[in-house]
């Protein structure tokens, strides 16, 4: 049985890229006014009774203090509550349930998920690569964001004799679908080829292998389960969702081809929806490194463990294979601003749920999709969110 | 010669016979002359200067026929064990050569990796000298460490090295610093300690990284290195012997306040003729009483070091092979020459010099002493590095705009919390579960079963790579190829610590060892913590 309490009834986001020409508030305020546009009977901004925003890293734009109230203001609603939710690369997808609980609750009727991230106000030496010095002062030392995915390439690779051109066609599949989303910041196709030739960034991954940097902001709109059909005939609702955490740093995983915090959060996602990997029709998965794509779809029960290299490359996961992943162009190629990214992958899943998906539209069996998030120093917290059009 | 050989007391009246010969001990009388004295002059027994006698109880080790007492004595000091080391890189002094447009000789030096300086080169040859030894660590009484760089300029160098090396809180002993006759200047002072009766067990290190100034003659002979000496009371396989100092405050190779550089020899001339010849030949006549079997010389450019052997009629001194090797290890010189000359028995004389200081001391081995034979060893691995990288690594090449700021400042609370387990490599074992949770600072709680109950214990220092990365994309000051490994230690423990430069091959299932490095250097402070390295088919240390 579906939880159900809670529709979707808009969503929307910018295009993606490196959004060098916008500001924070103008990013907010576009995908605002996108989420807004997308509802089919009309949608007055002030029926929105309160925000919940994601933003991951302040400090990537010089405002390491901003809080909930930069949003309000920024698209024309100073005065309505918001409060910012910061959950490492799930903070979208963590807004979102947050939100969903907000109007579960029946505190509100009507609420703003929003998340927004400025990746590429500063450059990458004073961004993402500063990290290698943060953290604790010895054990942390050197780890960029790619240090916390590559060990798990190195040892699925010597497990189960996955191989760089299995972790290629998640990019390259990745950036096919990409190639056929108009808000994707990259637009091109590879090669698998394109993939290995690129330059080395953290053994055994390659540029290719690696999400880009990427400005984006996107939004989505719940309300009651029962007011639905006041803003849409074709709701979609929040049938589920489950958070994990595991152990922060990664010398404490007890293994290192798969996602604890995955594995446990998609226990919890799927039990709440009562649903299991076989009634979900496509899915948005966090594939900020080729290798991560490989290890979400093993731990989220779409291919056995160790198999996900094999089922990548036979092209299983493509819009046309068993369980389309990534449809979006994923954070491979869609990009990757933190808070954005769950709220971005929601709102993918809504729109191929809705059969709204241009040229990369799936054939959808069951009605449902799966949105999942991973991160943190050491993949300590995932967040999955199942959204469907059954209400049942 | 014999004007300079005492006759030999009774050990109830030198102690007394010293005072009375000097009164002022610690004073240098003056010396004839404006730049001292002339070759050969002769000197009287009576302006020998001498530090008191010792005050500690007679050793029966000492042997029959000790030799006679030309200076202070402390027969009570006994030689344990002996470590070496060098850093990882060598330098040929051709690649010096050609960034000058000079010609260069066949010959090379050992350079600091980034992650390496004087106290992870102090460390390894304690740590060596320690294992040689089989003391527990602490009950160590002192460290005295010599060197010509302290890596603080002013801070806490000796605690530091203590804490990495396991030393109890309550150790002491002494730094010495401020030129390469510093080496010889914390053998003295530990000797001293022991002979004094104030130190069972004293760790001796002597170890440098000299930074040249560029393009001076002396830059391609600018080694690195260290050994290490562990003076007991009792129970040695060799003992220290006479000693013999001159000073003459001259000012040779220096480093102004400030300034990252040593400056080489003003007039090389002047100090050839007027000062070192004569100092040596001085020491070398009043040591050379005593049948030195084999000698550890200073050679300061290369050249002289042979001329005071012929004069000494040592033809291949013990210290040859190390300049070798690693080049002039300045404050390490002395004695990483000498230790390496006590695998068999025999006296060997062992000579510093620098800072307007000379110094000679001699070691007496009845037999091998431990860890001497691992000596050439230790110092023999060095993969060949280019001018640039040394650059680079001695901080005398820079990259221009901002280096990413080390998120932690080493003043830092963190840094109290995390003292032991960063510098001692402390994990806690869980009692109820026997998982090593690692670093205990951050785990109130066990990782595996949740339990508070938990007992602090040294880390296993040796493993096997679960995973690794090798990281290509580092912001300055990191330097990339970074490797980075997950390591299951033999204890059970499982860390991720960076992977120090090593030419065993990194992989899946590789042996570790774990070594203290330098991690960063920011605000001109050093921070230290382990590394891992992959021990090759050889197996090194």
């Amino acid at each position: 049985m579906s939880w159900n309490r809670v529709a979707v009834v808009g969503a929307g986001l910018i295009k993606f890229g490196e959004l060098f020409e916008q500001s924070y508030e103008q990013m907010a305020a576009g995908a605002f006014a996108a989420a807004v546009e997308a509802v089919d009977k009309g949608f007055e901004p002030t029926q929105v009774e309160a925000a919940f925003v994601a933003t991951q890293r302040g400090t990537l734009w010089g405002q390491e203090g901003i809080g909930g109230n930069t949003v309000p203001s920024a698209i024309g609603l100073a005065g309505i509550p918001c409060t910012r939710i910061e959950n490492a690369c799930p903070s979208g997808s963590d807004a979102f349930r947050v939100g969903a609980m907000a109007v579960a609750s029946g505190v509100h009727d009507v609420v703003l998920v929003i998340g927004v991230e400025k990746m590429r106000d500063k450059s990458s030496e004073e961004g993402l690569l500063a990290r290698a010095a943060a953290g604790h002062p010895i054990f942390t030392r050197g780890e960029t964001a790619p240090v916390l995915f590559a060990p798990f390439a190195t040892r699925h690779m010597h497990e189960f004799g996955t191989t760089r051109e299995m972790l290629a066609s998640v990019a390259v599949k990745n950036h096919y679908n990409g190639a056929r989303d108009p808000y994707a910041h990259f637009q091109n196709e590879l090669t698998i080829d394109d993939v290995l030739a690129s330059a080395p960034v953290c053994y055994p991954l390659h540029l290719l292998d690696c999400c880009p940097q990427t400005d984006g902001a996107a939004a989505t709109l719940l309300v009651r389960a029962d007011l639905a059909d006041r803003f849409t005939d074709h709701p979609v609702y929040v049938a589920g969702f489950g958070v994990a955490t595991d152990h922060p740093y990664l010398h404490e995983k007890s293994s290192f081809v798969g996602l604890k915090a995955t594995q446990l959060a998609a226990e919890r996602a799927y039990a709440m929806a009562g649903l299991g990997p076989s009634d979900i029709d496509c899915a948005e998965v966090h594939d900020c490194f080729t290798i991560t794509e490989i290890l979400d779809i093993e731990d989220l029960g779409f291919v056995d463990k160790g198999k996900g290299g094999v089922a990548s490359l036979a092209g299983e996961t493509a819009l046309t294979g068993r369980i389309p992943v990534n449809t979006s162009g994923g954070l491979l190629a869609k990009g990757h601003p933190i808070g954005a990214t769950g709220v971005a992958q929601l709102t993918e899943c809504w729109w191929q749920l809705r059969g709204e998906a241009g040229d990369r539209q799936i054939e959808t069996h069951h009605g449902n999709a799966l949105q999942h998030n991973v991160g943190g120093r050491g993949s300590g917290v995932s967040v999955i969110n199942i959204l469907t059009t059954n209400r049942s | 010669m014999t004007r300079f050989v005492q006759p030999a007391l009774s050990r109830a009246n030198t102690w007394r016979r010293r005072w009375e010969l000097n009164p002022r001990p610690g004073f240098c009388r003056p010396l004839p002359g404006p730049l001292g004295y002339a070759a050969g002059a002769a000197r009287s027994a009576a302006e020998e200067w001498r530090l008191p006698g010792p005050s500690g109880p007679a050793s029966p080790e000492v042997p029959a026929g000790h030799p006679p007492s030309i200076g202070a004595v402390t027969p009570a000091v006994q030689l344990l064990a002996v470590g070496a080391a060098a850093p990882a890189w060598r330098l040929a002094a051709a690649e010096v050569g050609a960034a000058w447009g000079r010609s260069a000789s066949a010959s090379q030096s050992a350079v600091c990796a980034p992650d390496e300086d004087v106290l992870t080169l102090a460390a390894e040859a304690a740590s060596r000298a320690l294992i040689a030894s089989g003391l527990q660590t602490d009950i160590v009484d002192g460290l005295w460490w010599g060197t010509t760089r302290p890596p603080f300029a002013e801070g806490p160098s000796h605690a530091v090295l203590a804490r990495a090396l396991g030393l109890s809180h309550r150790s002491g002993g002494a730094m010495c610093s401020g030129s390469p006759h510093a080496g010889i200047e914390a053998l003295l002072g530990a000797a001293d300690a022991v002979g004094a009766g104030s130190a069972r067990v004293a760790l001796v290190v002597a170890s440098d990284a000299l930074i040249p100034g560029l393009g001076t003659p002396f830059e391609a002979r600018s080694g690195a290195g260290a050994a290490a000496l562990l003076l007991v009371s009792h129970g040695g396989h060799a003992s220290l012997g006479p000693r013999v100092t001159r000073t003459h405050p001259y000012l040779d190779r220096y480093r102004g306040d400030g300034e990252l550089a040593t400056r080489d020899l003003y007039d090389g001339r002047l100090f050839r003729e007027e000062i070192f010849l004569p100092t040596m030949r001085e020491l070398g006549e009043q040591l050379g009483a005593l049948e030195i079997d084999r000698w550890s010389l200073p050679d300061p450019d290369g050249r002289l070091g042979a001329t005071i052997a012929r004069q000494l009629g040592a033809d291949s001194p013990a210290s040859a092979p190390i300049y070798r090797a690693l080049g002039d290890t300045g404050a390490a010189a002395a004695l990483l020459g000498g230790i390496g000359a006590l695998d068999t028995a025999g006296t060997v004389g062992v000579v510093a010099f620098g800072g307007g200081r000379a110094t000679g001391v001699t070691f007496t081995a009845r037999e091998p002493v431990r860890g001497a034979a691992t000596v050439p060893d230790a110092i023999a691995r060095g993969r060949a590095a280019s001018y640039a990288e040394v650059l680079r690594a001695r901080r005398q090449l820079v990259p221009s705009g901002e280096t990413v700021q080390m998120g932690v400042p080493p003043e830092s609370a963190q840094f109290v919390r995390g003292a032991d387990e960063m510098l001692g490599l402390l994990g806690a074992r869980c009692v109820d579960c026997g998982t090593i949770n690692t670093p205990p600072s951050i785990h109130p709680h066990c990782i595996s079963c949740g339990s508070a109950k938990f007992v602090l214990a040294p880390l296993a220092r040796h493993g096997q790579v679960h995973t690794f990365v090798v990281n290509h994309t580092v912001p300055a000051p990191f330097v990339a190829p970074l490797p980075i490994a997950v390591i299951d230690l033999d204890d059970g423990a499982r860390v991720m610590l960076q992977v120090t430069e090593h030419d065993a091959p990194l992989e899946i299932g590789a042996e570790v060892e774990l070594v203290l490095r330098r991690y960063a250097h920011e605000r001109g402070v050093p921070v230290y913590g382990y590394k891992a390295r992959t021990i090759g088919p050889e197996g090194t240390t």
